[in-house]
């Protein structure tokens, strides 16, 4: 069974000292029934703060910091082991109702899982799926009678084939409208915009939060911080006795199996930001991301030429605002 | 004698509140005889007593539109709207009702959603409403209350039966206009208050107190519970100054309070002293930065935690957004009947949820009927009533409509029922005017109490639907007849206590006294500044161009000293003068005139609940005043004209506010700006004086420190170095003097030492020390080192001065910042 080692370690530095900081960390994996959480730490510097967990709305889990006294950095390395089982073959075979049959399921909400995904239907903050832009591009994939999975995965195949990868065309500000027209961004971009598209045809959708493995180009070895997170979506699929959501990711036109961990999931990105917080003081602010995907056993290996290269010379900082998968 | 109201066409059948088959019903007509009775005259007296009640207590309302955002005074009728106990009684138990029934469902919908299980109501009305916070989610305020202050919008139909047409759960706004409508309408009419015997609204406001008290959580000390208010710009921002003032709750801003160790704290003079209790005026979403919303640094980061730890109440409760929707109206009777075991006792207004699937026929085929409303928050648009639109508009919005059903609700358009209301101009003939009712509720620990009147609203002329005090509407005094003794608990009498005037002091808040200290030092800078300007410019216009005075170069020097940016250095250079003029016009020059009032003006402004409005408004006119001279390209004799009254007029308003204000902690800071301001600016200007002055012109420096005058009483010679010193250093007597700063700033700074923590009370005595070993004798001179040193040593220690009472007193008050992190 894969079983990889995840390092997210997020560097801010402040041009002069921040008086309080509350964090929200997003950023400890969820457990699954094809992904085991091994191990899991959140390490925080200074080491002076204040920490609390708990699980949000969506059962995912929660670190909640708060740090009282002056400083000028604020590191947060979360590191995670995990273990992830195949689910793509049980998925191939699965039949799926027509997806005017799920929507209508969901408007009736009879069923308790009906009822639940309620929670992935509506508008949210990055989600604004009340745009009449939406249900027209994912009209072409909802044909009349469609199995639902069929229609998701065609739709998941168009965004692949149409939207451009540009890490440069977005920000977490750039209006959905505005992705639809220039047919570019990241893979939050796309997430979103998979998600809206199915909610407007009245299709219960999650964002998920999470990473990706990586490999490196041929010839090259694999490198520290050189990947990072990952979003997609995933689509309720009610079944004979309850439901099942079946992940799809639009970035890189595939159905989640081995090589896709899962950190969380909500509305959007809103819901899961994996750091989010308020300063006070602070000045200027730079923000340093690396994360680290690796195969467990290439990471022994890998970390310890870090430690042997850190002590030879200071690494060069790669400054990531966002999710460029 | 009097007439019948009219100014309301008679085609729709409508309920008169008043009138019934020609004569006033029995609860009017003491009230009509009354009016009968008076004269013209009499009553336009009371009108105009009403008026300037309104003015002098500052009563306003902010209209969203308003630039300026100064306030319209408040409409308010003299007439009151006049309820019999009966009538009374049943509206009452229909709020204790219903406010019962929407803080039991706020309670399900965020904890275990059993009726939307229960297919009582969708799952969308709450997971499509932008308002429902999940963060929020499974929390259970203290006593399980969630709404503790609750109102709602009445009607009454033509038949007489009243109905909601609005639920207000968020942070219900009119109780405290209602209170002040109150205040006025009862003295205008003193006897007919007392014969028709009405009942008083202080119990109500005396239980809200005592229940937050009894709902917050326990602690050691007595519980404080503060009002939180957006701040100024809100358009009810008067009412927040008014309950907070009555109710005795410190008025605080997002950035006055704090988290530590999840409790809330209030940033006050003397430290941090624990909040146990939050009224909010404050929008859910703009509570928490934090958890609630990510685009704005508004709220205070940590709130929702502190109440999901139970260390804090907050009322209402946050996420309490939800029940404002119409949408839930026509689901409430099968939810009364499921929850409370009985039926709704006052009904809301007929209304159809369009999302709910089969009623859009009925909708379509009542259109003429109908009023539309959002279904929810993120979907705003005006009321639109279907009888106004055409058949091309109807067919529109219906396509509309069915596109997205669920986010409208239709109302069934109800003819209002009329009340009278007195014109100024002709008090004897009364009006007709449409009305409706907000009626409060507030909880206890006894369950709902129902504030025994209400906000009455008139519309305005000429409108028979929407009833809005943005759109020419009144308010009006809602007056309840009781059936036995009238209780006259007041409120009024307990603020006269000892213990409440010592600790409104203690609560002074870290941000008003901070504002207070910054309005005391650009109130001086603005002066110093335009004094200096008007140095300049006069040494411009008086001479020959072509030749510089010899006090040119100092004054020169002082204006860069002082931060004003001139390029060129002769009085003839182009460059220069369009940088003088700027200095003095443009609010982007640093340093400059312009610029320090426009600092002036917004820091009275966030102080406009401790300061009269003429203060700001004599700032504003003037502000206004530059703008347009500038506009004209001003000559210089122009531009000196500004700055004589730029010099009045900040003269005028340090002269009210110092004497005008009370001396409290408040008053020692404006006045300890002001002259820390004053010290650092002299100490500046005799360092560039004695450095580049001439003694045959120093006219310029004694007209610059406003002593120009006392030196002529003094001395008949013209100015010299060593009576210039001693009058502008060592002369204690003279409020320009060196010595009278420093030695007031030293007092000031033992008083607070006395009062504040942390405040060192010698921090001062270098400085003194240093001005007390000066010997006129041997010092007074411009060369002097033992001068040079006094005057650097006081620069430097206005300016540590400012920075420590910054970290000590106001250092909280930073903007945070948010971070979004990959």
């Amino acid at each position: 069974m894969p079983t990889y080692v995840i390092e997210h370690d997020t560097l801010y530095s402040y041009s002069s000292p921040v008086a309080v900081s509350r964090q929200l960390l997003h950023m400890s994996p969820r457990a699954t029934p094809w992904q085991n959480v091994r191990d899991h730490r959140i390490s925080i510097e200074p080491r002076n703060h204040e920490r609390h967990e708990r699980d949000d709305f969506y059962g995912n889990r929660i670190v909640d910091v708060a740090i009282a006294s002056p400083h000028r950095h604020l590191r947060v390395c979360a590191r995670s082991v995990l273990e992830v089982l195949p689910r793509c073959d049980s998925l191939a075979n699965l039949a799926s109702p027509a997806w005017e049959e799920v929507r209508a399921g969901v408007a009736a909400y009879r069923s308790q899982a009906a009822l639940d995904a309620w929670a992935f239907a509506c508008e949210s903050p990055y989600v604004p799926c009340h745009l009449p832009a939406l249900a027209e591009f994912a009209d072409a994939s909802f044909t009349p009678g469609r199995p639902l999975l069929e229609a998701v995965g065609h739709l998941n195949t168009r965004i692949y084939d149409e939207f451009t990868f540009d890490a440069q065309a977005t920000s977490i500000a750039t209006p959905m409208e505005e992705v639809l027209r220039e047919r570019r961004g990241v893979c939050q971009d796309f997430a979103h915009l998979m998600a809206g598209c199915l909610r407007a045809k009245g299709l219960p959708a999650r964002y998920v939060s999470g990473y990706l493995l990586t490999t490196p180009p041929p010839g090259r070895p694999r490198l520290i911080g050189a990947d990072a997170s990952h979003a997609w979506v995933s689509v309720y699929c009610p079944q004979e006795n309850g439901a099942v959501w079946v992940d799809f990711d639009p970035t890189n036109n595939c159905i989640p199996d081995t090589e896709h961990m899962v950190l969380g999931w909500g509305r959007d990105f809103y819901d899961v930001t994996p750091m989010r917080g308020v300063i006070l003081g602070g000045g200027e602010q730079t923000l340093t991301v690396h994360v680290t995907v690796v195969p467990e056993h290439e990471a022994e290996t890998l970390f310890r030429q870090r430690s042997e290269k850190k002590a030879a010379s200071a690494e060069t900082p790669d400054t990531v605002a966002r999710p460029r998968q | 004698m009097l007439n019948p109201p009219e100014g309301l066409p008679k085609d729709t059948p409508r309920y008169d509140e008043m009138m019934s088959d020609g004569a006033p019903r029995p609860h009017w007509a003491p009230l009509w005889d009354e009016i009968s009775g008076l004269g013209a005259d009499t009553l336009a007296d009371k009108l105009r007593y009403i008026e300037r009640q309104i003015r002098e207590d500052g009563v306003t309302f902010n209209m969203y539109a308003d630039p300026q955002g100064t306030g319209h005074p408040w409409e308010l009728d003299a007439l009151p709207l006049i309820l019999p106990p009966e009538e009374w009684e049943t509206i009452e138990s229909g709020i204790i009702q219903r406010a019962d029934l929407l803080n039991r469902i706020l309670a399900d919908a965020y904890g275990e959603q059993w009726i939307t299980r229960e297919r009582l109501v969708p799952p969308s009305l709450i997971h499509g409403h932008a308002g429902y916070l999940r963060p929020a989610h499974g929390m259970r305020p203290p006593g399980g209350v969630f709404l503790h202050m609750y109102s709602a919008d009445l009607v009454r139909a033509p038949d007489g039966r009243w109905c909601v047409v609005a639920d207000r759960t968020q942070s219900p706004s009119g109780a405290g206009y209602a209170l002040e409508n109150r205040v006025i309408v009862s003295r205008a009419f003193p006897e007919l208050f007392k014969e028709l015997q009405i009942e008083h609204l202080a119990m109500f406001f005396g239980a809200l107190r005592d229940s937050l008290a009894h709902f917050a959580p326990k602690s050691d000390e007595q519980p404080l519970t503060v009002l939180l208010t957006p701040g100024p710009y809100n358009e009810t921002y008067f009412e927040h100054t008014y309950l907070a003032r009555y109710l005795g709750f410190p008025l605080v801003e997002g950035h006055d309070l704090t988290v530590r160790d999840g409790c809330v704290w209030l940033k006050t003079l003397s430290g941090l002293q624990r909040v146990h209790a939050i009224m909010r005026r404050q929008d859910d979403e703009f509570c928490d930065p934090l958890e609630l919303r990510s685009d704005s640094a508004l709220g205070v980061a940590g709130l929702t935690d502190c109440a999901r730890r139970g260390n804090v109440l907050i009322a209402n409760a946050l996420g309490s957004n939800i029940m404002e929707s119409g949408a839930w109206f026509s689901f409430l009777p099968k939810i009364c009947q499921q929850l409370l075991g009985e039926s709704l006792k006052l009904p809301s207004v007929r209304s159809w949820w369009c999302g709910d699937p089969g009623v859009l026929d009925e909708v379509e085929a009542n259109i003429d009927n109908v009023v539309f409303k959002p279904a929810f928050p993120q979907r705003r648009f005006d009321p639109i009533f279907g009888r106004q639109l055409d058949a091309e508009a109807r067919a529109k919005l219906v396509a509309r409509i069915r596109e997205r059903p669920a986010d409208y609700v239709a109302q069934e358009a109800i003819a209002l029922s009329h009340a009278p209301v007195l014109s100024r101009h002709h008090p004897k003939r009364m009006q007709s005017r449409v009305i409706g009712l907000r009626v409060f509720a507030c909880a206890t620990p006894n369950g709902y109490l129902v504030m025994p009147g209400g906000l009455t609203r008139a519309a305005g002329q000429g409108n028979e639907r929407i009833i809005s005090m943005q759109r020419g509407g009144q308010a009006k005094d809602t007056w309840v007849v009781t059936r036995g003794q009238v209780n006259t608990f007041s409120m009024l009498r307990r603020r006269v206590q000892v213990q409440d005037l010592v600790r409104s002091g203690a609560n002074l808040s870290s941000r008003v006294v901070e504002n207070l200290f910054w309005f005391g030092r650009y109130m001086e800078r603005s002066e110093n500044c335009a004094r200096l300007l008007r140095l300049a410019l006069a040494r411009l216009v008086d001479d020959d161009p072509s030749a510089s005075p010899v006090e040119w170069p100092a004054i020169l020097a002082v204006c860069r000293a002082a931060g004003i940016k001139l390029d060129g250095a002769h009085p003839s250079d182009p460059k220069l003068q369009a940088a003088l003029m700027r200095a003095i016009y443009d609010d982007h020059a640093e340093s400059g005139l312009a610029s320090s009032l426009q600092s002036l003006f917004n820091v009275a402004f966030s102080l406009r609940e401790r300061l009269s409005v003429d203060n700001w408004r004599t700032i504003n006119r003037l502000l206004q005043e530059l703008a347009h001279v500038r506009k004209q390209n001003p000559p210089f004799a122009r531009a000196i004209a500004s700055l004589d009254a730029a010099v009045v007029a900040v003269m005028t308003l340090s002269g009210f506010t110092l004497d005008g204000m009370t001396r409290d902690q408040g008053w020692r800071f404006l006045s300890l700006g002001r002259r820390i301001e004053r010290l650092q600016f002299l100490c500046i200007a005799l360092d560039e004086a004695t450095e580049h002055g001439h003694e045959d012109g120093l006219e310029w420096l004694l007209e610059l420190a406003d002593s120009i005058v006392t030196y002529r009483s003094r001395y008949v010679s013209r100015p010299e170095w060593l009576p210039v010193l001693d009058l502008l250093v060592m002369d204690e007597s003279n409020p320009r003097s060196l010595a009278f700063q420093i030695y007031g700033v030293s007092d000031y700074i033992q008083r607070l030492a006395r009062y504040l923590p942390g405040a060192d009370s010698d921090m001062l005595r270098p400085l003194v020390d240093r001005l007390d070993a000066l010997d006129p004798a041997q010092n007074l001179a411009p060369e002097d080192t033992q001068l040079q040193m006094l005057l650097t040593e006081g620069r430097r220690t206005a300016l540590e001065l400012s920075d420590f009472l910054g970290l000590r007193y106001f250092s909280h008050v930073d903007t945070p910042t948010l971070q979004l992190g990959t």
